[in-house]
């Protein structure tokens, strides 16, 4: 079945949430857990906050979709974000980046902001990795940041709507939070669903009956793009922990590929055979801060580490598209990893 | 219970599976089939590799993909409109020589002999050009020993991803070298009208007839654009019939395989070169319109120059690239002996491509 839309990279990013659709069930299950919950807590800081940026456009399939956190109740979000403006952060700018296709939540808001004058709308393409805090800085404040920078210093707040809420609950209702909600998708899992799950809950009990029986997989914590792999499965949820993905590890041969993408998608198998560059300018055309990786790759297998930092490496938001768009297969996020490194040490 | 398919599947399967561990297993085996199975078999099934570092997803597109998207361009754009136009035997056979010689003869004893761990796929697109380069009734021997010298001198550079000049491209200046006279002769006039029967079975009578650009430059005659358009003019085996070339380029373009820059900077400069010439020199250089649509420009410009191996890596500098084919091209055809100066152009400037990206990286980084 070839239902499946394959878009090629497109300038500047990839429409990842075209190219991997994923269904979530409406309905969301609680996971019980005999531990004791942890309590989400968060203090705003001493120092000044200058920007807000409230990111209600996810650009990864596997995130954490805006319509179970805000339901229809996008005009109460932003009522109680006013209150939080007013007692928290008063001469900050805010900003809420939406995805330009979700046209009810874009009109609700548009709507809201045309009364209140403290507010700014942004509808975005919901393009990966255009919710990387690098990218949100260039896009709606204009501001230079590199990747790494601890950019709270800076006064640039960055939240997704659940941390919101939460704040909200902690900081002036004064109630406590124990529990966040969780999106669980893969091809290693029998049905894609968000849950709800009590903080300090370990990885083991949430996938406990959900993964598929007889198959390898491999777990990632937000995400196989720019998450983590977790090996240790009894590792506990915290509030860091958006969603996890469970693939499949494809790791023996399929025959006549060509008629089975959608066997193969969405598992870690490299969907092809690792080549030589071919100076395809697939990776310099997909980079969102306009690099050219393939720099680095060939410094990198001349043995010239040390040259890819001339070539503006430190801009790398290791957003890992040019590895996954790369049809010789290269490992070029690795290589920019690598040379990195060197920076640091050095 | 499964299904016909699925049990031929299975056993298709199986059976690659032990002859695969019954070559590696085997050390001489190895040696002399190992890469030849890995191609083969890479042409069947997927890779069994999987992603160790970020990113763990990879995008469903490979060499294979990029490599058979060129393939299928130049079957659509030379290869049936050649078939019509010099009939099916002239087309099949070079083809059929070009494929055994190129890939099966040279690239697979060059595997065994280097021991080279796969067999490219780029091999077919060098095979492919070949024949096209060559004049339509040009020795069978001749499409056989330049596509074996392209493969053979593509493998001396290192491979895929190494070669400094197209390899095509190489071969073809290599047999014009050699064999000058075989490849000024055989320019066999394209066949036009409703093909009938006896011209399918036993061949298409074979009158030769010099190229537009000889023409122009023997006698000063101009050949009507449409006839050059649409392919009813001689010329090599795949440049004639332009109007599928540009219409298979235009979707190479699309699917982002062949960069847009390149045709662009190259067809353009071109254009504007050779007006810029006939204003100065009249009637003794051809006109704009003539010079685009003769010779091997639309081949060279849309699949030759725009191979991405030997043009510049740099975005910027391709359009560097392009105005120095066309203006090397021009100067090629206008003030030398040479009727035709694509080949040597495209060739001059795959190895100024060195020079021309390692400038454009120092002036975007200042290094």
């Amino acid at each position: 079945m070839l239902r499946r839309k394959e878009k090629m990279g497109f300038h500047g990013g990839f429409n990842l949430l075209d190219t991997y659709p994923l269904k979530f069930c409406n309905i969301i299950e609680e996971i019980q857990s005999d531990r004791t919950p942890e309590k989400f807590e968060f203090h705003f800081p001493d120092q000044k906050i200058r920007h807000v940026i409230v990111n209600l456009c996810p650009t990864e399939p596997w995130a954490l979709p805006n319509w179970v956190v805000l339901g229809h109740k996008t005009t109460a979000f932003l009522d109680k974000l006013y209150e939080m403006k007013t007692r928290y952060f008063p001469e900050a700018s805010v900003s809420i980046a939406i995805n330009k296709r979700e046209t009810e939540f874009v009109a609700k808001a548009i709507g809201y902001a045309n009364a209140a004058d403290w507010i700014k709308i942004y509808t975005l393409d919901p393009k990966y990795p255009q919710d990387d805090p690098v990218m949100f800085a260039k896009v709606i404040l204009g501001l230079d940041i590199n990747f790494g920078q601890n950019i709270t210093t800076q006064g640039i707040f960055i939240f997704d709507a659940q941390t919101l809420l939460a704040i909200y609950d902690t900081c002036i209702l004064k109630n406590t939070v124990n529990s966040r909600l969780i999106t669980l998708s893969g091809s290693g899992l029998k049905e894609n669903e968000i849950v709800r799950v009590r903080l300090g809950t370990s990885i083991d009990t949430l996938l406990q009956h959900r993964t598929q029986e007889a198959i390898k997989y491999n777990i990632f914590v937000n995400g196989p793009l720019r998450g983590r792999e977790i090996t240790d499965i009894s590792q506990k949820i915290d509030w860091s922990v958006n969603n996890i993905v469970v693939l499949k590890d494809q790791d023996s041969k399929v025959i006549f590929p060509m008629l089975k993408s959608d066997e193969l998608a969405f598992t870690t198998n490299i969907l092809g055979e690792p080549r030589q560059c071919v100076y395809c300018n697939f990776c310099d055309n997909i980079c969102p801060v306009e690099l050219e990786p393939a720099l680095y790759y060939h410094s990198y297998i001349r043995g010239e580490k040390h040259k890819a930092r001339l070539y503006h490496l430190e801009k790398c938001i290791e957003c890992g598209l040019c590895s996954f768009i790369c049809p010789s297969k290269l490992e070029l996020l690795r290589i920019n990893k690598e040379c990195k490194a060197l920076d640091r040490k050095t | 219970m499964k299904t016909l398919p699925q049990s031929i599947e299975l056993m298709i399967n199986k059976n690659l599976d032990r002859m695969e561990s019954f070559i590696h297993t085997r050390p001489k085996v190895d040696f002399l089939f190992g890469s030849l199975f890995t191609a083969f078999d890479g042409l069947l099934r997927s890779s069994k590799d999987t992603a160790g570092t970020q990113p763990f997803i990879r995008n469903n597109y490979d060499v294979k993909r990029y490599m058979g998207a060129v393939l299928v361009a130049l079957v659509f754009g030379w290869v049936l409109p050649s078939v019509y136009f010099y009939g099916w035997q002239t087309v099949l056979s070079r083809l059929a020589v070009s494929f055994i010689a190129g890939v099966f003869l040279a690239d697979v004893i060059w595997a065994i002999i280097a021991r080279e761990k796969h067999i490219s796929e780029g091999g077919f697109v060098t095979c492919l050009f070949i024949p096209a380069l060559l004049p339509p009734q040009a020795p069978l021997w001749l499409v056989g020993l330049g596509a074996a010298l392209a493969i053979l001198f593509r493998n001396i550079m290192g491979g895929v991803g190494n070669n400094l000049v197209n390899p095509a491209l190489f071969s073809r200046l290599f047999l014009t070298i050699c064999f000058p006279a075989l490849l000024t002769a055989g320019y066999q006039a394209p066949v036009t009208g409703i093909p009938d029967l006896h011209s399918f079975r036993y061949g298409i009578d074979v009158i030769t007839h010099a190229t537009p650009l000889t023409a122009f430059k023997v006698n000063g005659e101009l050949t009507p654009y449409l006839s050059l358009l649409l392919g009813t003019a001689s010329g090599s085996l795949g440049e004639t019939c332009r109007i599928a070339l540009i219409l298979a380029a235009l979707w190479l373009i699309k699917i982002r395989v062949a960069n847009w820059r390149i045709p662009v900077s190259y067809l353009g400069s071109v254009f504007i070169f050779s007006v810029f010439f006939s204003f100065l020199f009249g009637q003794t250089v051809a006109p704009p319109l003539f010079q685009l649509f003769s010779g091997g420009l639309i081949l060279g410009a849309f699949f030759m120059a725009t191979d991405p191996i030997t043009t510049t890596y740099n975005q910027t500098a391709k359009w560097t690239f392009g105005i120095g084919c066309g203006l090397v091209t021009l100067l090629l055809r206008n003030f030398t002996t040479l009727p035709e100066g694509v080949m040597y152009a495209i060739l001059l400037m795959n190895l100024l491509a060195i020079p021309i990206q390692f400038l454009a990286v120092k002036l975007r980084y200042h290094t």
